[in-house]
């Protein structure tokens, strides 16, 4: 019986030790990785659903998942450039070096939107010279981001190349069913216009006919001041739009300001990542839940 | 001095054509940091202190950094400052400006688990040493480290190795040899190979998602001008809170700092100094923070007129405006009870209002 044992707890080493160790800068990342790798992998995500991706402090013990790291996956077009290097640097761990074959950065291969023209300055806020990182929002780029995430996994692991294959390739194609359905549900909201407290859910307006023609924020990174609510305010009741989406790891306060002017505007708070809300636990019900907010505000 | 300016034009002209994150090969990211001062002291003698009330430039940092090649990246921090000295033929205290290579070395992590680094740098000494003007979380540094590693502080050329223990926590170990001829009296040995030696231990543990308490402890040790040896010893506890959610507006530090030298000096009895630094940090707001920190000094056996024997206490109250990740402003009362002026007052009270700007490549905010 004690040999059973033994045999039976080495083996279970020798399992663990063959799945891949990834670390993602995001939930949605993680979600993904699970999804496309199955059994084979283990992933730790650093930003979780209710941090604000931009601001994550470089915690020492982020240091240490990457140290132990097989990849590391990030979303890219410089969402985490305040706070990635210094953790790479501080994992000492050449294998996931940023520009390595275990780094990869996903959202600059996803068609970005909202690539700035001409020159970017600071002037403009916190401005994303490739474009718009947010893309997780979107389900068609998800299924895209779950292709390539599989082919990076089975550069590592080649034995398991055609399962992540299979699996990406399933998930994709369930995204692909369920935005005819989405798409059909958003439509019959009526909603076509929305302010937005950043542009979080950009991919998610793009895709499903709706636009965010103003956020809450004057600029991108910046606090919303008096000045430009009226702004807001205006531009509402100008082209009558009457719901305010904000992203859930921005305060609601600013919602709530534009409500006193604009009476009949629906105002909610939204998870736009993996774990923003209890019970989110992948990218298909992130997608889901925003739908459904935005249904319930038909109502 | 136009030699000076000349080599700092040349270094700006090409790379600030390209002032910002980027992946080029031709240049590396560049960035530049600024801190405006307004001070306002009641000790201050216009004809004699070194230190001078009013607004000024005090220190602007340029820093380049890149990978060299797939083995090593450089990093390198040029600091302009303006320098105050007393001229005792003109009595008046004169101004000069300097620009110096704050840091400058290579680094590698070729080895799992471990970076090399070589150049001149901050040693890996306590937590207030290895972190720029700018990054002060307080106008000043410590007593401590301003009186007892020096102006400066611990700063200088050589080598350095430091390692994560294979432990499911951060812990980290750095031993650095330093050459022992930089800017610190205390370590400036007349021995030609007589350097210093800096060993530091860092451990880092969340508590919860929300809360980390990190603590470290430092040691150096090396020959100083008068014949003998120099030893310190460092001790810091850190605790910081910033919950899962919310966490953009509100935030807290509790932290403390311990330093303690031991300076052998020909023919009389060790000078002994030790100071603790205690502060803590509050974010009420998205942008808005306050801080407090109460530190002392104590010093025995000092034959430096810039260090008396004597308990020198403090305390320091803050506000802080962060317009944006890369602009902040601070306002700063601090009430030191220490060394008598000239007029025999042994209370000092000064404000300070500080703006501090940086522009290019994004800062990399070290936790």
């Amino acid at each position: 019986m004690k040999h059973l044992i033994l045999i039976l707890g080495l083996l279970h080493s020798l399992t663990a030790a063959a799945k891949i160790n990834v670390v993602t800068t995001t939930t949605d990342l993680q979600a993904l990785v699970e999804t496309v790798g199955g059994d084979n992998v283990t992933a730790y995500a650093i930003a979780k659903g209710t941090q604000d991706p931009h601001q994550i402090e470089a915690k020492p013990s982020y240091m240490v998942k990457m140290r132990d790291a097989d990849l590391v996956l990030a979303q890219g077009l410089e969402l985490e450039s305040a706070w990635i290097v210094p953790l790479i640097q501080g994992a000492r761990n050449p294998k996931v070096a940023v520009g390595s074959m275990r780094f990869l950065e996903l959202a600059d291969k996803l068609e970005p939107i909202e690539v700035p023209v001409g020159n970017v300055t600071r002037a403009q806020g916190d401005v994303h010279p490739g474009g718009n990182p947010h893309f997780q929002v979107d389900p068609i780029r998800l299924g895209k981001a779950a292709v390539l995430i599989a082919a990076k996994l089975g550069e590592i692991d080649s034995a398991n190349r055609a399962l992540f294959k299979a699996n990406a390739e399933k998930f994709q194609k369930h995204m692909e069913e369920r935005t005819k359905e989405w798409t059909k549900r958003v439509a019959a909201t009526k909603f076509r216009e929305a302010v937005t407290f950043h542009k979080g859910l950009t991919y998610f307006l793009d895709r499903f006919g709706m636009s965010s023609p103003i956020q809450l924020e004057p600029r991108p990174g910046i606090p919303p001041t008096a000045a430009h609510l009226i702004e807001v305010v205006e531009l509402m009741k100008k082209r009558d739009i009457h719901l305010v989406l904000i992203e859930n790891y921005y305060d609601d306060k600013a919602g709530e300001k534009v409500k006193e002017d604009v009476p009949n505007a629906k105002i909610a708070v939204v998870p736009i990542s993996v774990g923003g809300e209890p019970g989110i636990k992948d990218g298909e019900q992130l997608i889901e839940r925003i739908v459904k907010i935005i249904e319930e505000k038909t109502r | 001095m136009l030699g000076r300016i000349w080599f700092l034009i040349l270094l700006l002209s090409a790379p600030l054509a390209t002032f910002a994150q980027n992946n080029s090969l031709k240049s590396p990211n560049v960035s530049a940091n600024t801190l405006f001062l307004y001070r306002n002291s009641n000790f201050h003698q216009e004809d004699a202190d070194e230190t001078r009330n009013g607004v000024d430039l005090r220190e602007a940092e340029l820093m380049f950094s890149s990978d060299v090649d797939p083995y090593s990246r450089l990093s390198l921090l040029l600091s302009v400052h303006p320098n105050y000295k007393f001229n005792a033929t003109s009595g008046k205290v004169e101004q000069t400006w300097a620009v110096e290579p704050e840091e400058v070395f290579a680094e590698t992590d070729q080895i799992p688990g471990v970076t090399i680094k070589a150049g001149k740098f901050k040693a890996a000494f306590g937590k207030h040493n290895q972190l720029h003007t700018h990054a002060y979380p307080f106008i000043d540094a410590p007593l401590a480290n301003s009186k007892l590693l020096g102006e400066e502080g611990l700063n200088d050329a050589g080598v350095s190795a430091a390692g994560l223990l294979p432990v499911a926590w951060f812990s980290e170990i750095t031993a650095q040899y330093l050459r022992g001829a930089g800017e610190n009296a205390e370590f400036s040995s007349p021995t030609s190979g007589d350097g210093v030696g800096v060993g530091h231990w860092k451990n880092l543990l969340d508590l919860s998602d929300a809360l980390t308490m990190e603590i470290g402890a430092s040691v150096a040790k090396g020959g100083n001008a008068t014949g003998g040896s120099t030893s310190l010893y460092g001790g810091d506890l850190t605790f910081k809170w910033r919950p899962v959610t919310g966490g953009k507006y509100h935030s807290a530090i509790a932290a403390a700092e311990f330093i303690h030298r031991d300076m052998q000096q020909s023919g009389i009895a060790d000078e002994t100094g030790k100071g603790l630094a205690l502060w803590g940090q509050f974010q009420f707001a998205e942008r808005w923070a306050s801080n407090v920190r109460y530190e002392t000094l104590d010093v025995h056996n000092s034959v430096n007129p810039d260090l008396p024997n004597l308990l020198t206490t403090k305390e320091c109250f803050g506000l802080t405006f962060n317009a944006t990740e890369f602009s902040a402003f601070r306002l700063e009362y601090d009430m030191a009870h220490g060394p008598a002026n000239a007029k025999g007052s042994n209370n000092e009270k000064t404000v300070y209002l500080q703006a501090n700007f940086t522009i290019g490549a994004h800062p990399a905010h070290s936790y």
